[in-house]
């Protein structure tokens, strides 16, 4: 009885710990590996805490970031190597070793995986993201965008961090060589920009996979960060006159022109950037369904159950992939710094072009409503609409940020594509 | 990758995809605007007859308040509001005098499709 407790007492987590860090230092690994091994696994469960507590108390994006800390807290988990007990194993995805030819070794992944290998295959074959984006089309109103086609291109200048980013990641990876950023993984980090965490997620999964996670954590925490981020730049970029104008009001939209938008938004798109396809045509799949209003089931379960059911897999998967040995490095910070410079430049992009439309229509757009076009929605329009009224009380800027802001989720979906199409 | 490679490289992406990103944009302005000149049909505004003053419309007769214990400013405010978003107008022409309860005497079928409607708005 004594000798299967010792068993026991062999076999718990606190053992599989111990074990794999004398491991790792007999292997006689490197410094820094080294020091992965013995406090990676510790640090990391203190880092899924911290985001935990985020979540939690500070109320980052909860939805998401919730699911993506525990996600994290379950894969870094101590555990025996090949224990049945692991959920998550990144290298199947990851690691050359582990594939047939470069593509995922589906047999291994079927019978050797755990639970999230199994829900991340719906990261890793690009299934979620797009599904996502279905319910967000049910719950997108293109109304205040139809009846203000201009605004359209505010939604395309605020992909400038997008691509500012990309270049600034490049120079970054070629300045400091502790950082291992090639093109794909700049692509990546650029998509941060777009304020978008389904696109940023789609990208990253078939652009750069080791850093999913840490592009995915920046996207979001960002995007909860937006109400911080984007008013100190909106009131240095904008003069108190022109914070100040008022905008007529939208034109009624009719149900018909509702409906043909998201048919010939899909076919113009599939023209010019078929690989943005898949994320557009799925969100304006979701918005068809919601203006037709003949498939009110379908509708409601994009938006409720679908929707719930895919933020939940997506977010404890996409957390999963955090390991410490990938999530542990210089890259992770870059990609912090980054992301914030992204989220920057995109703000400050919509704004410029806020201010050329401003001069153009001779004071009649009011260019605090460029800022939105970033595609955080509702968020960054709520944020154009709270700046707005500091300046003047009655001034009600909401449906008109409305338009650069859905905008901005077609925008970020065609750059998406550009960045797919160039280098996958 | 050498730091003029990595400038050379970025900035050609940059041009190229914001190019791209405002062709496809644009391309869709342009589709918009063409709705609108195909589907858009604008209303004349002969039937807006707002800036007047409009007596307070269906509860017109005066009756005694029957809840008396109801937060009754909440309720005239309410009301007030519903008035003026159905006649177009603004809270600031009416004056709303009196109120009373008119018996819905519509059938349960109709309730019900106007409540699914609603909750279908929601």
């Amino acid at each position: 009885m004594f000798q299967s407790f010792i068993d026991f007492m062999g076999s718990t987590g606190i053992a599989a710990m111990i074990t794999n860090a004398k491991d790792a230092i007999a292997a006689g690994a490197s410094g820094f590996d080294q020091f992965v091994a013995v406090i990676g696994t510790p640090l990391m469960i203190a880092i899924a805490c911290v985001l935990l507590y985020l979540a939690i108390v500070k109320k980052f994006e909860p939805l998401l970031l919730l699911p993506i800390a525990f996600g994290m807290l379950l894969s870094n988990l101590p555990m025996f190597a090949n224990s049945g007990a692991i959920m998550m194993h990144t290298e199947f995805f990851t690691d050359p070793a582990y594939m047939i030819d470069g593509h995922l070794d589906m047999q291994r992944i079927f019978s050797e995986g755990g639970l999230l290998d199994l829900l991340y295959l719906g990261v890793k074959l690009g299934i979620y993201p797009p599904l996502i984006f279905l319910g967000i089309g049910v719950m997108t109103d293109f109304g205040p965008l139809i009846a203000n086609p201009k605004s359209i291109i505010l939604g395309a200048a605020a992909q400038l961090g997008v691509f500012l980013t990309f270049l600034g990641a490049l120079v970054l990876g070629a300045c400091i060589p502790a950082i291992n950023f090639g093109v794909k993984e700049a692509a990546s980090i650029g998509i941060i920009g777009g304020a978008d965490g389904p696109t940023a997620i789609y990208v990253t999964k078939t652009l750069a996979p080791a850093l999913l996670p840490a592009i995915a954590i920046a996207a979001y925490s960002y995007m909860a960060l937006i109400p911080v981020i984007q008013p100190p730049i909106m009131k240095l970029m904008t003069t108190k006159k022109e914070r100040c104008v008022v905008m007529e009001q939208l034109r009624p939209v009719s149900k018909t022109e509702k409906i043909i938008f998201p048919i010939v938004v899909t076919i113009v798109v599939a023209l010019i950037v078929p690989d943005a396809v898949t994320l557009v045509g799925m969100l304006m799949l979701g918005n068809l369904a919601k203006e037709c209003g003949v498939v009110e089931r379908l509708t409601k379960t994009a938006e409720n159950g679908l929707m719930n059911t895919i933020t939940i897999f997506l977010g404890l998967t996409v957390g999963a992939t955090a390991k410490a040995s990938t999530f542990l490095t210089a890259e992770t910070l870059g990609i912090i710094v980054l992301g914030l410079i992204a989220f920057c430049f995109s703000t400050a992009g919509g704004l410029l072009l806020g201010k050329i439309m401003y001069k153009l229509t001779g004071g009649k757009v009011n260019p605090l409503i460029g800022s939105a076009g970033v595609s955080a929605v509702p968020m960054a329009a709520r944020v154009s609409q709270t700046v707005g009224q500091k300046e003047n009380p009655a001034n009600f800027l909401l449906m008109h940020a409305m338009g650069p802001n859905v905008a901005g989720v077609i925008g970020s979906a065609v750059a998406a594509g550009v960045f797919l199409s160039m280098f996958s | 990758m050498s730091l003029f490679e990595a400038l050379g490289e970025g900035l050609m992406v940059t041009v190229i995809g914001l190019i791209i990103v405002f062709a496809v944009l644009i391309i869709l302005m342009l589709v918009m605007m063409l709705m609108k000149v195909v589907f858009y049909k604008p209303q004349n505004d002969s039937h807006h007859v707002p800036s007047q003053q409009v007596p307070a419309p269906a509860p017109v007769p005066a009756a005694p308040v029957e809840e008396s214990n109801m937060d009754e400013t909440e309720l005239i405010a309410v009301l007030t509001a519903a008035v003026a978003a159905s006649l177009n107008t603004s809270t600031y022409h009416l004056n709303i005098k009196s109120y009373r309860r008119i018996e819905n005497t519509s059938p349960a079928w109709n309730k019900a499709g106007l409540k699914d409607v609603i909750d279908a708005r929601f």
